[in-house]
């Protein structure tokens, strides 16, 4: 019987991307253990981004990856709210509900039991009550949350996040990294992209900085501190 | 007025008519709805100038026209599934490359195998009052078939269509929901032929589609709406063609429209309130937009 505790929840191993005919990522090699939570780190264009997509087979990749010892997909992927359209007429709960897809047939809709767990989920990352309401009326953090939630009905061991906490004020920043709290103290596995140097030093165990390939993996002190950025900055 | 609205179907080629044009009135902006929210409004239009490639080998081998238009959609469909797939090619190229090829097929074939004798207007311009009985059930079946797998694929239509990275990454196939898509329009296309005829046929696939998008605010409420629109317009549009003898494509097309003059204008004043309310969003709690 599989037993996914005994495996890590992401191993990846030579993993290399090409994109468009250019090497995105070159062999980027990590594991990481059920319950860390790990902040990706690096300069723009540096192939963050196609990291997680590497992660979740959304883009064609090279290498091996393994997700609790599987080659399948228990992960949740939040991508950057941007890929969201807004013009769409849906409310909250059916923009959540949407992440229950794996829970249900592929030819068929969402049950009742679906709407219940974005109900829930809803109400886990404070947006109970605007469950009618439509995407476009949302503000940022909302926003940000809303898709937090998206991702937490998947009901996945592991999450990743695509700059979760870009373009969102300071207190649903608090409330985004109370939620990866509670989530890895369950278990789940977090590894976020993010920009803000303070808050990966402040609130993640573990920093993997990127710049087409692994510059640097350890503590944000370690891997952040005047040295490693300039390594990572530096680094072609 | 009852009268007036009843009259014309004492006959039971009125009748036929009105079945016909009931069923593509209630499809067709059921399909329209996705090609609006996808923004390929303009791929009904393509598909439907494509189809006359189909017209015109059908001819040329004896075969149904209707046979003829649906294999030229299909073919469309099957190109628009395959080409956007290189990088370098964007999606309305491809829909204009398509077009313009199937179009210019069935021009030449048309031109060179002397078809002056043969009236292809009635599929330009549809030919409801000619339908037969053979024809409605080929309609119902056909029809039926692409509502049931509409309904079916609903809820992954509408989570690949709002977010299309989300949805590959929890297991839609969103290629294959494509393709699946532009087959149902192909089909419905062809069914929308006898009614409003090929030059219209977008008229049923956008403008109920378009009307509906003012007064709803959910995927499901919006194709329920559109459809109700388009099943009033087609009623209204045949009704209108009987008492001043106007053609009932154009008729149909043209009470469409009129209903989104009419919507735009009455869904005004909600708008203005909802702009002053919600924009710019964030603006209420003082968070950044996005």
């Amino acid at each position: 019987m599989h037993n996914k505790l005994s495996y890590p929840a992401i191993a990846a191993r030579g993993l290399g991307v090409d994109l468009g005919g250019r090497e995105v990522l070159r062999d980027v090699s990590f594991t990481l253990a059920p319950g860390e939570k790990l902040a990706v780190v690096g300069p723009n264009g540096a192939g963050k981004t196609t990291l997680l997509k590497a992660l979740m087979g959304l883009v064609p990749r090279r290498g091996d990856v393994m997700l609790h010892g599987r080659g399948s997909r228990p992960a949740a992927f939040v991508a950057q709210s941007s890929d969201l359209d807004l013009d769409f007429p849906a409310t909250v709960a059916q923009l959540v509900t949407c992440g229950r897809r794996l829970q249900k047939k592929t030819f068929g809709w969402f049950r009742l039991t679906d709407r219940q767990a974005a109900s829930r989920a809803l109400t886990r990352v404070g947006l109970d009550g605007l469950e009618s309401r439509g995407i476009r009326e949302l503000s940022g953090g909302q926003l940000q949350r809303a898709l937090l939630a998206r991702a937490l009905v998947q009901e996945a061991d592991i999450l990743l996040l695509d700059e979760p906490f870009t373009g969102v004020d300071a207190a649903t920043v608090e409330s985004i990294c109370e939620i990866l709290d509670t989530l890895t103290d369950e278990g789940r596995t977090v590894m976020a992209v993010s920009h803000d140097l303070s808050l990966v030093r402040n609130r993640f165990d573990r920093c993997l900085t990127v710049n087409e390939t692994v510059i640097a993996d350890g503590h944000p002190d370690e891997v952040l501190g005047p040295d490693g950025i300039e390594r990572l900055l530096f680094s072609h | 007025m009852i009268d007036w609205l009843t009259e014309p179907f004492a006959y039971d080629f009125m009748r036929r008519a009105l079945l016909a044009a009931l069923i593509v009135g209630a499809l067709a902006p059921a399909v329209g709805v996705w090609m609006v929210l996808r923004r390929m409004a303009y791929l009904g239009d393509a598909m439907s100038h494509a189809t006359l490639g189909g017209v015109a080998v059908a001819y040329l081998l004896g075969v149904s026209l209707v046979l003829g238009a649906l294999g030229a959609g299909l073919i469309m469909a099957a190109i628009m599934t395959v080409l956007p797939f290189h990088p370098r090619l964007r999606e309305d190229a491809v829909i204009g490359i398509t077009q313009v090829t199937l179009f210019a097929v069935g021009l030449l074939i048309i031109s060179k195998a002397d078809t002056g004798a043969v009236d292809l207007s009635h599929l330009l311009l549809g030919s409801i009052t000619t339908v037969s009985p053979a024809d409605l059930r080929i309609d119902f079946a056909l029809g039926g078939v692409c509502a049931l797998v509409l309904a079916l694929i609903f809820d992954d239509l509408r989570t690949a269509t709002m977010d299309p990275q989300h949805a590959a990454s929890v297991g839609v196939r969103v290629n294959l929901l494509r393709a699946i898509l532009l087959m149902i329009l192909a089909v419905v296309v062809v069914l929308s032929l006898q009614t409003v005829g090929l030059l219209l046929s977008v008229a049923l696939l956008v403008v109920p589609a378009a009307t509906a998008r003012l007064w709803t605010r959910t995927a499901f409420r919006m194709t329920v709406v559109a459809s109700m629109i388009g099943m009033v317009s087609t009623f209204l549009g045949l009704t209108l063609s009987w008492h001043v003898n106007s053609p009932p494509g154009a008729s149909i097309a043209l009470v469409c429209v009129s209903a989104l003059v009419v919507s735009f204008v009455a869904t005004m004043p909600r708008r203005v309130a909802q702009a002053d309310q919600h924009l710019p969003p964030g603006s209420l709690s003082g968070e950044t937009p996005m």
